[in-house]
């Protein structure tokens, strides 16, 4: 592989991965995804989509093999260095995992809270995305009381709110109706287009196919890469409409389509 | 909205439930152990003060009594030329039949009896002077004098009471140990219950401090809340403690009363042992999250 390091966003080296003395669950995996680049992760369950995600949010260490985020090798770097490059990464994750016991507001608000941003410039920012995501009534709602398609959406707002410069998502749509998952996929491409990385992880092969995007193809542990132009998954520059655009007619484009610049 | 300080439910948890409680036992303990160990060395310096600044000069009675004021004079003229001496005062006659009531009952007031004569001397502040030598050289020069050197019988004493004083400094040092041991396990129970908060937290990127500043923070203000209670409980009872102390009106026991500064710093105990809470979960949080990727 030709890639340079400066714009390589994820890269992986013959990754192998196993959980205790079991088979490995991931193998020889190899690819590396360019900055602004956008990829759905596909592939039966079971095929080890979730665990790819967990490696490239740290959330696990590989069984072998190099895993390098931004340009830096993780296995080398010191421990107290992770939780910055996490910052940089947002993640929805499909079973949600959000804190119980804090408000949809105070969920979406703790990545900023985290990186330290002022409370003022947090209440304008949260608001705004959770009224972007249709849940403006349910700020102070615990997630308990919350329907599965309003979590989801809450789970949505935290990983997007700090404009990470590399999304995951894990099944983003699988609980809220095609209209409102176009919405969140949109919500997604504008910050593709903004110049964040995007993974999904999606069973909606109707969604892969409809969007166009290239894909990494999960079979059995092993990976390939479906769609791109080069060895290196990528899509057009951030000011080009990437392949997903035309997905909506004219009127409703307008109407589901983020204004970024007043989200964040 | 920013009504909740902590993104941890750490106020429902083993942590909040238990903590203040042990730790207003602790404080309990440590403010009576304390009290204790301030009686008794403010009583032991005070004792201590006493023997290296008194010293008693006794002189047996002569074979012919007309001449022990002759003794007495020879005896306070070596006394009046030492420089270590601030002063020195013959007892009288009365003072002495006082001293010995207690021991001879009304015979003591028998003018009869042949009695010694006592000259109690004071020491000037910080001067050292060896009463073996004294004693030798009085006795020279009036035979039969002695000087009764305090320390011999109140150094005994106040090894004990600093024996003590000691005893009750480890009793403190056994809460201190206590206490974070109790801390140590609460914060353990609270990281296993709120793993996977803990985990999400970290997955958004939180430091391994902003965690641990939440346990250490609610930690302190649990201390502080069982603290105040312990300090409640233990007012009454020190002041329990000198009341009765004063109704037995021994001169054997020592003084128990605390002073202004004594409270301050008994007040202060609570603060104290919330900030060992403190910093005790902060590091137990530190190591334990240290292992976690």
């Amino acid at each position: 592989m030709t890639t340079d390091d400066s714009e390589t966003i994820v890269r992986f080296e013959n990754v192998g991965l196993r959980y205790g003395l079991g088979p490995e669950v991931l193998q020889d995996v190899t690819f590396s995804l360019a900055a602004g680049s956008f990829h759905f992760l596909v592939g039966d369950s079971g095929a080890g989509k979730s665990s790819l995600l967990k490696l490239i949010y740290l959330a696990l260490k590989p069984s072998r093999g190099l895993i390098s985020l931004f340009g830096r090798d993780i296995a080398t770097t010191p421990r107290r260095e992770l939780p910055a490059m996490r910052r940089r990464v947002g993640v929805v994750f499909q079973e949600f995992r959000l804190l119980n016991h804090l408000s949809a507001f105070d969920n979406v608000a703790l990545p900023l809270r985290i990186a330290g941003v002022r409370k003022s410039d947090i209440q304008k920012h949260v608001v705004e995305l959770l009224s972007w995501v249709g849940l403006k009534d349910h700020l102070d709602a615990r997630p308990p009381t919350l329907s599965g398609g309003q979590q989801q959406r809450v789970s949505i707002a935290r990983a997007v709110i700090s404009r990470p410069k590399l999304l995951l998502a894990d099944e983003p749509t699988g609980n809220v109706d095609d209209r409102m998952a176009m919405r969140l996929l949109h919500l997604f491409e504008e910050l593709n287009k903004l110049g964040t990385t995007v993974i999904i992880a999606t069973h909606n092969s109707h969604l892969v196919e409809k969007m166009g995007f290239p894909k990494m193809h999960l079979d059995e542990g092993w990976m390939e890469i479906v769609g791109a132009d080069t060895d290196r998954a990528s899509v057009p520059p951030a000011s080009e409409p990437g392949p997903g655009g035309g997905l909506f007619d004219d009127g409703e484009e307008d109407e589901i389509r983020p204004d970024l610049e007043k989200l964040f | 909205m920013f009504a909740r300080r902590s993104d941890l439910p750490l106020d429902k948890d083993a942590l909040s439930r238990f903590l203040p409680w042990l730790i207003a036992f602790m404080v309990f303990l440590a403010i009576l152990a304390m009290a204790g160990m301030l009686v008794l060395n403010a009583t032991a310096s005070r004792w201590d003060q006493g023997i290296r600044s008194t010293l008693t000069v006794q002189i047996m009675p002569a074979e012919d009594p007309a001449k022990d004021d002759e003794r007495l004079q020879a005896v306070l003229s070596v006394l009046a030329q030492l420089p270590e001496i601030d002063r020195y005062e013959t007892l009288t006659d009365d003072r002495l039949m006082k001293l010995l009531e207690p021991w001879l009952g009304p015979a003591a007031g028998s003018r009869d009896l042949p009695l010694p004569r006592l000259v109690d001397v004071e020491l000037k502040t910080g001067a050292v002077l060896n009463a073996e030598v004294l004693s030798r050289q009085l006795a020279a020069l009036v035979p039969g004098t002695s000087v009764d050197d305090h320390r011999i019988w109140l150094k005994r004493l106040v090894r004990l009471i600093q024996t003590v004083e000691g005893l009750a400094t480890l009793v403190l040092a056994f809460i201190a140990l206590a206490t974070v041991g109790t801390v140590v396990f609460t914060t353990r129970t609270g990281l296993d219950i709120h793993r996977e908060a803990i985990e999400i937290l970290h997955l958004i990127g939180a430091q391994d401090s902003y965690v641990a500043g939440q346990f250490a923070s609610r930690a302190f203000s649990l201390g502080l809340k069982g603290g105040f209670f312990g300090l409640l409980l233990a007012v009454p009872t020190l002041l329990g403690i000198g009341y009765l102390a004063q109704q037995m009106d021994s001169n054997l026991l020592p003084e128990i009363t605390l002073g202004p500064v004594h409270w301050s710093v008994l007040a202060g105990l609570p603060l104290v042992v919330s900030l060992i809470a403190m910093v005790t979960a902060r590091i137990t949080v530190m190591k334990t999250l240290s292992r976690m990727l």
